[in-house]
């Protein structure tokens, strides 16, 4: 069992840390449980973990504050446990470096399910001509999408955003990070346009509403390919 | 800024009324019927202090009054003179009803405001009360269930373990809602402070609540209905998605018998209309008026102890769409079921295009 994967679970509250490292022990993960900050910083440099699981309200230090030490030297992914009532700190996570967040309280299923494509998305995606993941592909050379095998016509600007989202696949990526990509610098008006720009994209995707298989819409915060 | 903007408002209405009253003594000084100009000057006097804040404007008002009656309207005309005993006693009586009037106004304001301020307290305990009413159910349940579960769940079988986890799982899927809900009134604090809102591609926002929705019942179809434009509404996309939301499971919930749930938008000029309409049992008359004050409390011994009893959630809904400037409104449709709609005002057009 030399390959488990390791994951840090660093939350104070000894309830939540409990059930959330049950529940990864269960499915064949070894898990490191932190509490505070310092000792967190400790634990990931001594264990080198595959993933880490952070709790943005730490009684040392913020959990933000982790994040952006730890994003000094390494690249692991890290999943952000979040209440509702701190949008602007999801944000302000997921812009420090986070691969994506978990609002407080969530369901064992959806949780495993990001911690899957969490890990997924280190194993990565080498920078290859081609992108291929649950029907869609994306030929690079020839800047072609295909769905389920059709091709899709794209403009310029949907496309980029597509190879984008494909590129970070399981990574929520914020408004900011989408549009400093793609047009460069943010302007007013650019986070309308970049909803436009992915109401289209679904449209020429053939998906309805609710029922996207490729890009994950996260409200008020931005996009995630599904991985 | 605000108190200024009151105090010069304050200042030009009593000046409009003096000079009205002025113009007026005027032109009866020269018809010669002087004898009402003092009467005309003790109304306006009136009239300053019913239509001002505090006692000031009124007592100014008396004193320039009495002054221009005394100046232009008494003999020696265009002099002052107080040695009459007449004009004096004008300027007594004038002096005295700005006193009065402008002391009975203040008092009439400050407990018109004590009032609506008791009401504000009103609805909130109500709030609150069925609040704690609606949390406590669930709350037994899960706080029941779980202590069996430790104390005896090896002498029960798998099923009845099963079972009870559901019931603990489900009741705190239902708290969790509860919460945002209450989350969601909080964000709008009471209508005070205006919310902020962005722009919001109207699929985008369809495209989240389904997600949410389809996780929360995923053996339901909802049938949507989408105009072809892309529709941009200024909004605070989560209180609205909340908003859609609780519409939604409200059917789910409420509508006895439903086959089918559908959301539709569709868009006016300067508006869009968001409807969710099912084929269930429709709304109960009584209950119609109160529907989104959630003040709605069934009769005693009829009480059902179901605990998605108080519409916690529609008044929710009701509180976020005012803080919109919309309008949400709800109606048993013909063929039975229900229709609930709301409006939002759309963004303009010009500033679309500046932005």
């Amino acid at each position: 069992m030399g390959s488990r994967n390791k994951i840090l679970v660093i939350e104070d509250e000894e309830n939540i840390s409990r059930m959330v490292s049950a529940l990864l022990e269960s499915n064949g993960y070894q898990v490191f449980q932190a509490k505070k900050c310092s000792e967190a910083l400790m634990m990931s440099a001594s264990y080198v973990p595959d993933l880490i699981v952070l709790d943005l309200g730490l009684p040392d230090a913020d959990g933000l504050h982790f994040l952006k030490e730890l994003r000094k030297d390494t690249v692991t992914p890290v999943i952000i446990l979040s209440a509702r009532s701190t949008e602007k700190d999801k944000v302000d996570a997921l812009d420090a470096g986070a691969n994506d967040y978990i609002t407080k309280p969530f369901g064992a299923a959806e949780f495993l399910a990001r911690v899957r494509s969490a890990l997924r998305s280190v194993r990565g995606h080498l920078p290859g001509r081609k992108f291929e993941l649950n029907g869609l592909s994306i030929d690079y050379d020839s800047r072609c999408v295909f769905v389920r095998n059709v091709q899709v016509h794209l403009t310029q600007t949907e496309y980029n955003i597509v190879v984008f989202l494909a590129q970070n696949t399981g990574k929520v990526l914020t408004y900011t990070q989408i549009i400093k990509e793609v047009w460069g610098y943010p302007d007013e008006g650019s986070i309308k346009k970049l909803q436009v720009n992915m109401a289209n994209i679904r449209r020429k995707f053939g998906e309805k509403p609710g029922k996207s298989s490729y890009i994950v819409n996260e409200l008020g915060v931005g996009y995630r390919m599904n991985g | 800024m605000k108190k200024k903007n009151s105090i010069l408002n304050n200042i030009i209405r009593t000046a409009l009324i003096l000079i009205l009253t002025f113009l007026l003594s005027l032109a009866l000084q020269y018809v010669h019927i002087e004898e009402h100009i003092t009467t005309l000057f003790v109304f306006s006097v009136f009239l300053v202090s019913l239509m001002t804040d505090g006692y000031w404007y009124g007592i100014a008002s008396a004193v320039i009054g009495t002054l221009m009656v005394n100046y232009a309207f008494t003999f020696p005309y265009f002099a002052l003179n107080f040695t009459i005993p007449a004009n004096l006693l004008s300027a007594v009586i004038m002096i005295t009803l700005a006193l009065m009037t402008s002391a009975l106004t203040t008092e009439n304001k400050r407990q018109q405001s004590i009032k609506a301020e008791s009401e504000k307290e009103r609805m909130r305990a109500n709030l609150l009360r069925a609040v704690s009413h609606d949390l406590r159910t669930p709350l037994t349940s899960i706080y029941g269930s779980s202590s069996v579960l430790l104390e005896s769940g090896n002498t029960m079988t798998q099923t009845q373990k099963e079972e009870m986890l559901k019931g603990i799982c489900e009741d705190s899927q239902w708290l969790v809602q509860m919460v945002e809900n209450l989350l969601s009134i909080t964000r709008i604090d009471e209508g005070k402070v205006k919310i902020i809102k962005t722009p919001m591609v109207v699929e985008e926002l369809i495209d989240s609540v389904m997600v949410k929705f389809s996780k929360r019942y995923p053996e339901f179809d909802v049938e949507l209905t989408l105009p072809e434009e892309i529709i941009i509404v200024p909004m605070d996309a989560l209180l609205i998605e909340q908003v859609l939301f609780n519409l939604l499971e409200n059917a789910m919930i409420h509508a006895q018998e439903m086959t089918q749930l559908s959301l539709s938008v569709h868009s006016t000029k300067h508006e869009v209309i968001f409807e969710v309409a099912d084929n269930g049992c429709g709304i109960e008359e009584e209950r119609m008026k109160a529907l989104f004050t959630g003040t709605f409390e069934p009769e005693e011994g009829k009480a059902d102890t179901q605990k998605h009893n108080t519409g916690i959630g529609l008044s929710v809904c009701a509180t976020i769409i005012k803080a919109h400037d919309g309008k949400i409104h709800a109606e048993n449709l013909k063929d039975g079921g229900a229709l609930f709609r709301f409006t939002l005002a759309k963004e303009e057009e010009q500033d679309g295009q500046q932005k």
